[in-house]
């Protein structure tokens, strides 16, 4: 056998593959690629006259030669081009047609210390309080207990606190971007709390107001349509430049972009027709309509404008170039903390920085009590709390599972405490309505009544959670005085409204059915739920309830990105959700009604519809009050979902830290949130 | 010289040479580990099969209202269980509402009263407590082997789970067996250009990631079961099986008895299956074996990340992995599973050993 | 060879562009786009209006067929461009893989080293005493070792070194004070920190690994030519070695050809309860979030590995035994 190889067989193959690599390249030609970094002129802001401002337009065209297609990406970028233009008009014109009205500008700290205090001086003083082993849910006390008087926050003259302590946090998901108009997790959220300049808040109870910290007025015209926000003249950038009204003005504009894709803040802000800046000071927000979801619109986070009016217009993805990478990992911040250290999947840490609150010599803001708060990327969440056991981290959120099992021990008490809040945030089965199986309310009344709630409350949820009462929280200013009251399983019941129905076990297989355009169709259909312990859990007992009464329920548990894929597409039965709470009631408005984008299981009602639309014009809080309290108690008739449980925020902290509190959202989005920490010196 | 014909002794008859298999059989009853490990094997079998009689909440036979029924059957195929026990109501459980609707009924319980897919309630049968969950699902008299987070008995899981933990392995590593062994033998034994595109098949399957794979699938259907994963393990994962056979048949396929065997006119399928390839399956017994039991672990592993058959599944593998949360204090729901996973990998190992040894000639003789 | 070499670099080429082609046409069928979880959809107050979810799609080139797509980024990576993750905020995928490529080689490397210069000895040594009790002994440990699954030995071993004995680090790479030490205590510190990890990264192997030397050996001692080399007097370690083990090496080659590309390959659950910043986690969260730049770039990575594992094991056969020809 000859061991050389036929040399025409490889001149052929030699032959076949170049001209493979040609086509390649052609196509690469004909296709586009992403473009590289073409130097473009700084963009010029729009002039005060508001017409759309175009940058030369020769950007996009001096790209490469070969590419001739047009891609998105390579579209020039155009500030604010999003905006219709608009001619605001002069601060004078504005003035005098407002009719202002005041609205509050108050510190965040300020009002949780008072209402501290108007409780009354703590039971038991924190050491004690330390002391104490927390059994929520067998004994409700002790978690108070330790709420009030841990949680207290450090008087305002700083007494006790240790002004040179390192705080040492736990997050799941690592910081993806450090830049304020990119946020997409909590985890970017939280960091921006404590990097990012901000000027709106809300407290406990979920009540907006200016932050004391950055403005030092903040007003409502009378007709609602015109907010004017005057910021305070002694804040500046973590580079020495003072933030004004510009920075606020620009990146508004930026936001408005059609070239920029900011993950999640554009939503809200794009409800605002124009933002002008007056002065370095003035900032006037016209908004488009006159609704009472109107104060959240105009908290727009802030980029410094001196440094990215420089280069956004190379690359309006600001993640790209050269220089944005740099600013990714050296930010120029705003806020009271600024980032020294980032090492990716791993860490970051931020450092107090005195420019927040010291200006010319002197002190202006209160002091941020933490020097330094090191946040440490751990996915695992046994192994971050193993690692918080032994004392490495200082707060970790807590399992359920963990804390009924891991964290009773002494071991755990010597260094730790844990603590639990109520959080508004609930679960659900959500029933497609434009299914045969659920079309009909008797059948999802029949679902509902199925449910064996005490299994799922004492066994799966550990009896850490309560029973859901509806779509608003029972401590919700929105919840109707009759609210109604939680169902129980009664599988009786269940099996007559079937009946009635229509769906009864005909062919005698022991498994219900109905005759549908000539075809029998046995009730069998998928519930779709997350692939967390508890979704599965709650599904599978939802299968056994179901099956003792004759339908069966697949339970799939689900990719993320398939389960959402598949609601917003509508192609599921049955699927079990939760929901977080949004700070203002029409924010469950795209749930309910009638095709908006998260109204997954097609529910339609005529009469939510309108509710919603009123809600959203009134103004008054108690008429409001009323309207949702309505729309709960529809919905509650309708149950387009069945409402399961509500679940609570469970942290455990280490036995150093103090002042931490709660808000139905947890506890760190609120104002103080995380400024309330603090570790007491040794000397107290 | 012939010696004449009358002074020949008689001899016994020659026996008929038994066959391959029946020889190899007589070998491997010899090796006493893998008798023992073959015993194993037989008896989880028997367990997967009995399942329900052995652990379950269904009676094996019951007289209701004047007739014989068998529910237990309802384990296998829900519509084995008879109608009249949804139309009467009987919600699923059987012990009181039997006792109230027909005071003349009787019924022969399986050993052990405990279902594997859902916990048993207080009072479910008379005058027993319910299933504790979580850390106090301590093992009991009750609960043999403890019970899981939920509630559901650790003991009747793992007694169902015995089916899935028997057949996910062979079926996902004949699948792979027979498809890698094909490509291999043809890949290594012909060369030349069918070597060049067999190969490069193999190396297109190994560069698919499995997981796009399994989600993909996963996407499309309603119900996922073990099988439908175990296929797609299979499917994926042949191409080392291929190319350990390949490597062999380039190997072996230069050797005299090929040559010989051609010589005799025999044709390609019959030198390859036929004569080659026992001679090469010493390399690929091991991954086969391994395999068989890796499946339980894989299975367990998807079931974590949570592309796992739908639940409730009672296997090993989602036991297993149940656990993880509260390793110090659940260590039941590890060290029961661990335990059959062990046995059943060594039970494997050391059949795959004795049916190497007995079925090559060569490994027959002692090695010194 | 020379022939053989060029022609499978060739053919190689064109598999790759199968392969990718493939892929690419499997992930964009799969149901869910980078953009379906995209936080904007997820903020229960703010629900983005249909023009911007349009918008967000056109800009990233996801309202182009998939096979167009294809061609545009073939085009790109053909440049040098891997594209950008869209999840992840826009991070070039080339940063995002160079990043945790150190992390997994230091953990792959080490384990692959480690198994092969255990296994080695304990596979030969098993054949050697085969069949006496230390060997089953042995055997039984290993498999007992097999069929513990990782995460069950991480957190064990876990809980041993780091809550009772305090001896190792927990979790992640370096510790906090990585930058101050000097050249060798930073050297000791990833020591450390590794340990673990590769602990449970190599254990299960070792079983698998010894196991297949030792049925191979099997066969390859009752052989005609070891008894010649016994009968000569040639000393038993020698046999072992130099004439039994030789022979074995064409499956093992194949089994080192088939492991290349787990190199870089990294394991999920590893990764994550060692908080390890390496592959196998960013590969898995990449085909979760439909991270189609990401997951396209390291199925390149991993295919060109894994071609070039085979290449070189199909290269070695022909240097190991002079039987294997190609032609």
């Amino acid at each position: 056998m000859s061991h050389r190889p036929e040399p025409r067989s490889t001149r052929r193959l030699a032959l076949t593959i170049s001209i493979l690599s040609l086509a390649v390249f052609l196509a690469n030609a004909s296709g586009c690629g992403s473009g590289e970094n073409t130097p473009a002129p700084a963009v010029k802001s729009d002039s005060e006259s508001g017409a759309k401002a175009k940058t030369a337009g020769t950007a996009g065209e001096s790209k490469a030669a070969t590419e001739e297609e047009e891609e998105a990406a390579a579209k020039p970028f155009v500030l604010g081009d999003l905006l219709e233009p608009f001619t605001p008009p002069s601060l004078e014109d504005v003035d005098r047609t407002a009719e202002w009205i005041d609205r509050p500008v108050l510190s965040g700290a300020e009002i949780l210390r008072k209402k501290q205090q108007d409780k009354g001086p703590p039971t038991v003083t924190a050491e004690q309080a330390l002391k104490l082993k927390n059994d929520y849910p067998k004994n409700k006390e002790n978690n108070d207990i330790i709420l009030n008087s841990v949680g207290r926050l450090a008087p305002a003259d700083g007494a006790g606190v240790d002004f040179d302590a390192t705080f040492v946090r736990h997050v799941s998901g690592d910081l993806k971007s450090t830049n304020p108009i990119m946020i997409s997790s909590i985890t970017e959220f939280e960091y921006q709390s404590l990097a990012g300049f901000g000027y709106l808040g809300f407290d406990q109870e979920l009540n907006y107001f200016g932050s004391k910290d950055s403005i030092v007025s903040w007003q409502m015209s009378k007709d609602h349509l015109i907010d004017k926000i005057v910021l305070r003249d002694d804040l500046t950038w973590s580079d020495g430049r003072p933030i004004t009204a510009h920075d606020v003005k620009f990146t508004f504009q930026v936001i408005m972009s059609e070239a920029v894709s900011p993950p999640a803040v554009r939503q809200g802000i794009d409800q605002l027709k124009w933002v002008e800046a007056y002065d370095d000071r003035t900032i006037v927000f016209f908004h488009k309509a006159a609704l009472a979801t109107n104060t959240t619109n105009i908290g727009i986070p802030v980029l410094p404008k001196h440094i990215y009016e420089k280069t956004i217009a190379a690359d309006p993805t600001l993640a790209r170039s050269a220089e944005h990478s740099r600013l990714e990992d050296h930010p120029v911040v705003g806020g009271a903390y600024e980032l020294v250290r980032r090492e990716r999947n791993q860490e970051h840490v931020v450092r107090r920085r005195e420019s927040y609150y010291m200006h010319n010599g002197k002190q202006v803001r209160p002091k941020p009590n933490l020097n330094e708060v090191r946040v440490k990327v751990i996915e695992d969440v046994n192994t971050a709390l193993v690692a918080l056991r032994a004392g490495q981290i200082e707060q970790v959120e807590l399992r359920p599972e963990q804390w009924v099992s891991r964290t009773n021990d002494d071991e755990f008490y010597a260094r730790n405490t844990k603590v639990t809040a109520l959080e508004w945030t609930s679960f659900h089965f959500d029933w497609n309505c434009g299914t045969p199986y659920f079309s009909d309310k008797r059948v999802r009344h029949a679902m509902s009544w199925a449910f064996d709630y005490d299994e799922l409350l004492n066994t799966i949820c550990r009896g850490l959670y309560e029973q859901s009462r509806g779509n608003f929280h029972p401590t919700s200013w929105a919840f109707p005085k009759a609210g109604p009251t939680p169902f129980r399983q009664d599988l009786n019941k269940a099996e007559d409204l079937l009946d009635a129905a229509g769906w009864k076990d005909s062919d005698g297989d022991g498994i219900r059915d109905k005759r549908i355009d000539g075809r029998l169709v046995p009730f069998e259909f998928t519930m779709l739920t997350y692939q967390s312990e508890t979704g599965i859990q709650t599904a599978t007992l939802m299968k056994e309830c179901l099956s003792k009464i004759g339908i069966i329920c697949n339970v799939k548990p689900t990719e993320f990105t398939v389960l959402t894929d598949s609601q917003q597409k509508h192609k599921f039965d049955a699927a079990m959700g939760g929901w977080g709470a949004g700070t203002d009631p029409d924010s469950n408005s795209n749930l309910y009604m009638t095709n908006e984008g998260r109204n997954y299981g097609q529910y339609s009602n005529a009469q939510i519809d309108e509710l919603f639309l009123q809600g959203r014009r009134e103004f008054d809080r108690a008429k409001r009050a009323e309207i949702y309290g309505q729309i709960h108690n529809i919905l509650w008739d309708d149950q387009p979902y069945t409402w399961l449980f509500c679940r609570n925020s469970f942290y455990a902290f280490n036995n150093k830290l103090r002042g931490y509190n709660f808000c139905p959202t947890g506890p760190y989005n609120f104002d103080p949130g995380i400024f309330g920490l603090f570790k007491p010196s040794a000397s107290r | 010289m012939l010696p004449a014909p009358d002074t020949i002794e008689t001899t016994r008859p020659i026996d008929q040479s038994p066959g391959f298999w029946r020889d190899a059989w007589r070998h491997f009853r010899r090796r006493k580990l893998s008798m023992i490990a073959l015993c194993y094997v037989v008896f989880l079998c028997l367990v997967a099969l009995f399942a329900p009689l052995i652990a379950g909440t269904k009676p094996i036979v019951c007289k209701y209202k004047g007739q014989i029924y068998f529910p237990f059957m309802g384990y296998y195929l829900r519509t084995w269980e008879n109608p009249v026990f949804f139309q009467d109501r009987f919600r699923g459980e059987y012990p009181k509402p039997l006792a109230e609707k027909d005071p003349e009924s009787w019924a022969i319980w399986p050993l052990v009263y405990q279902d594997p897919y859902r916990r048993i309630r207080e009072n479910e049968w008379p005058g027993r407590a319910g299933n504790p969950v979580s850390i106090e699902g301590k093992p009991s008299s009750l609960n043999w082997l403890g019970t899981n987070q939920q509630g559901f008995d650790v003991f009747a899981q793992m007694v169902h789970g015995t089916q899935i933990a028997l057949s996910v392995g062979f079926m996902s590593m004949g699948i792979a067996a027979a498809i890698g062994i094909c490509f291999g033998a043809l890949a290594g034994y012909f060369g030349g250009w069918i070597d060049t595109i067999l190969s490069r098949v193999i190396e297109l399957v190994m560069c698919i990631p499995t997981l796009v794979l399994i989600l993909a699938l996963v996407a499309l259907l309603n119900k996922v079961s073990n099988y439908h994963l175990m296929v797609i393990v299979g499917i994926t994962g042949w191409t080392g099986i291929a190319r350990l056979t390949r490597a062999e048949f380039l190997k072996l396929k230069q050797m005299e008895f090929v040559t010989a065997a051609r010589a005799m006119g025999a044709g390609w399928p019959r030198i390859m299956f036929r004569h080659v390839l026992r001679n090469a399956l010493a390399p690929v017994l091991v991954p086969i074996t391994f395999g068989i039991a890796d499946a339980i672990l894989i299975e367990s592993g998807l079931s974590y990340l949570g592309f796992g058959a739908s639940p409730p599944n009672p296997s090993w593998g989602t036991l297993l992995h149940s656990g993880r949360s509260a390793i110090e204090e659940m260590w039941w729901l590890i060290l029961f599973p661990g335990l059959a996973i062990f046995f059943t990998v060594l039970a494997y190992n050391l059949i795959g050993e004795g049916l190497q040894e007995a079925t090559d000639p060569r490994l027959r003789q002692a090695a010194h | 060879m020379v022939h053989y070499l060029i022609r499978r670099l060739l053919l190689g080429i064109f598999t790759l562009l199968l392969i990718t082609f493939v892929v690419y046409a499997l992930i964009r069928h799969m149901p869910g786009t980078p953009l379906t979880t995209d936080p904007a959809m997820m903020n229960p107050s703010r629900m983005p209006s249909p023009e911007d979810i349009e918008r967000r799609a056109k800009l990233y080139g996801l309202d182009k067929p998939w096979h167009i797509a294809y061609f545009i980024w073939l085009g790109n990576t053909l440049q040098g461009d891997l594209g950008n993750s869209i999840p992840k905020n826009n991070a070039p995928v080339t940063r995002l893989i160079a990043e945790r490529v150190p992390a997994t080689l230091m953990l792959s490397v080490t384990s692959l080293l480690l198994t092969y210069l255990l296994s080695i000895p304990i596979g030969l040594w098993a054949t050697v005493k085969s069949g006496s009790f230390a060997e089953r002994v042995v055997s039984t440990a290993l498999y007992m070792l097999y069929s513990m699954p990782a995460f069950v030995a991480a957190l064990y071993l876990q809980l041993l070194f780091y809550s009772r004995l305090g001896w190792l680090p927990l979790f992640g790479m370096r510790s906090d004070n990585y930058e101050t030490l000097s050249a060798s205590a930073q050297l000791w510190d990833l020591f450390k920190h590794a340990l673990l990890p590769v602990i449970c990264f190599t254990y299960g192997s070792l079983a698998y690994y010894s196991r297949f030397i030792y049925a191979n050996m099997q066969e390859t001692v009752r052989q005609d030519y070891v008894r010649t080399a016994r009968a000569k007097g040639v000393p038993p370690a020698r046999v072992i070695w130099h004439h039994a083990f030789r022979n074995t090496l064409i499956p093992l080659v194949t089994l080192m050809g088939l492991t290349l590309p787990s190199l870089l390959g990294g394991a999920v659950i590893l990764e994550q309860i060692f908080s390890w910043p390496g592959m196998g986690r960013l590969y898995f969260e990449a085909i979760g979030q439909r991270d189609y730049e990401t997951i396209m770039g390291l199925t390149l990575m991993f295919s060109i590995l894994t071609l070039g594992g085979q290449l070189l094991a199909d290269v070695l056969y022909a240097i190991v035994d002079p039987r294997v020809t190609y032609n």
